[in-house]
């Protein structure tokens, strides 16, 4: 993987090392980033987006965490992608959280109740 | 006990305590506190006149405030060794040093008193900065002279960097360049780094911290990712505006009678109360939207 097919946006509200995580989970449960592939080192990634290391340590550091990557010894952080097939239901519907947060937010400023919402996004849904 | 705390932090990069200064009976600094670990990275947000560079002159010992200490690796930053002042590079917003000499001959020149001096990093960044390498200081301009300062303070390879404003002279190309080498020695080699800017969105990249210096005061001193997640702007509807929380880094009414507050989170991540109404909207904040409610 290259340092530069993370998107940076320092004044974004959401903080740099959360941007990472989340397009690294992304990026995984997209299939774009296979399995045992290497991320590129926080050297690389901290200077080609000029962003703090510690910034891009933490952000791997959580990935590890979260079991999206595995530290390899004198290579760095490897991919772990798991099918999809063997993601719990729980784990791709957190994927969901962030946008599923905002909806809840956006309909509660339109002082929407919960019915009409819920109706609308199950014919979106097609079910 | 007491004396190990004051021993860890009298050997800290930087350590100001109660330090206050005034100009013609104005109070531009009224007494700020401050303590630089190792290998962090401060960014000072401040808005022009607020007092940034008497305060980053007065820590470095450049200007005797009225009241307060400075220390700098320990030593009084008014009486500081030549060992220590060979740790530290300062680059002021205009430089005047030197000016009868070329670039290239102050680099040289100042080179030689520096123990850990990078000659080739001076050579290669006069030319990827485009600065004319045998001009006079005094003929170039107020932007190349802050360049050709950056590089010096660079080639340094300090262990305390100070910049004011560093980024007013820079392009966008060597700014990223500057902030790229900025971010690297502070990751790698444990440089610590202060700099003053007003280009926030340069701070949010390297900084590990922030301060915003404000009517003489530090306020909100914590790291970058703390800010953004822990303040967010609550706008109310004037009808709803008499359940406004109190407490608030800033409060604002407009003129329709709504209100906008800085609100903080408590300590189970909560948003205040009056958050969680009906009609009322919180707003998360980038750094500079933070910075302009509160400054306002």
């Amino acid at each position: 993987m290259d340092a530069s097919l993370l998107n940076i946006q320092p004044t974004a509200s959401e903080p740099i090392y959360r941007q990472i995580v989340e397009q690294l989970r992304r990026l995984i449960a997209g299939g774009q980033l296979a399995h045992g592939e290497l991320l590129p080192s926080v050297r690389d990634v901290a200077g080609f987006h000029a962003i703090n290391p510690m910034t891009v340590s933490r952000a791997y550091g959580i990935a590890e965490s979260e079991g999206l990557v595995e530290r390899l010894r004198g290579k760095g952080m490897a991919v772990i992608a798991l099918r999809k097939a063997a993601q719990s239901e729980s784990q791709r519907l957190a994927l969901l959280e962030p946008q599923l947060e905002a909806l809840a937010r956006h309909a509660h400023e339109l002082e929407l109740p919960a019915a009409p919402v819920l109706r609308r996004l199950t014919r979106l849904l097609g079910d | 006990m007491n004396a190990m705390l004051r021993e860890t932090e009298t050997a800290a990069p930087l350590a100001i305590h109660g330090l206050a200064h005034c100009y013609e009976g104005v109070n531009v600094l009224a007494g700020v506190d401050l303590v630089l670990e190792p290998g962090s990275v401060l960014g000072l947000i401040g808005r022009n006149g607020a007092g940034k560079s008497t305060l980053i002159r007065a820590m470095l010992g450049l200007l005797e405030p009225l009241a307060g200490s400075a220390f700098v690796f320990g030593e009084p930053a008014l009486a500081l060794s030549d060992a220590c002042k060979a740790r530290i590079a300062y680059v002021p917003q205009q430089p005047e040093a030197l000016a009868w000499l070329s670039a290239r001959q102050m680099l040289d020149f100042v080179g030689r008193f520096y123990p850990c001096w990078d000659k080739g990093f001076a050579e290669s960044t006069l030319e990827r900065w485009q600065i004319p390498p045998n001009k006079l200081l005094a003929k170039l301009s107020p932007g190349e002279r802050q360049r050709v300062d950056l590089i010096r303070a660079l080639a340094s390879q300090p262990e305390l960097l100070v910049l004011d404003e560093p980024a007013a002279a820079l392009d966008p190309v060597a700014r990223r360049e500057l902030l790229r080498e900025v971010a690297l020695r502070a990751g790698e080699s444990g440089t610590t780094v202060l700099f003053s800017t007003h280009i926030v969105s340069d701070l949010e990249r390297v900084a590990s911290e922030v301060a915003f210096l404000h009517q003489g005061k530090l306020l909100m001193r914590c790291s970058v990712d703390e800010t953004k997640e822990r303040y967010a702007r609550l706008w109310l509807p004037a009808r709803m505006s008499a359940a406004a929380p109190n407490a608030g880094l800033s409060r604002r009414r407009h003129d329709d009678g709504s209100l906008s507050l800085v609100v903080e989170r408590d300590a189970q991540g909560r948003w205040p109360e009056a958050a969680n109404l009906a009609g009322a909207r919180v707003d998360a904040l980038g750094l500079e939207d933070l910075f302009v409610e509160i400054a306002e």
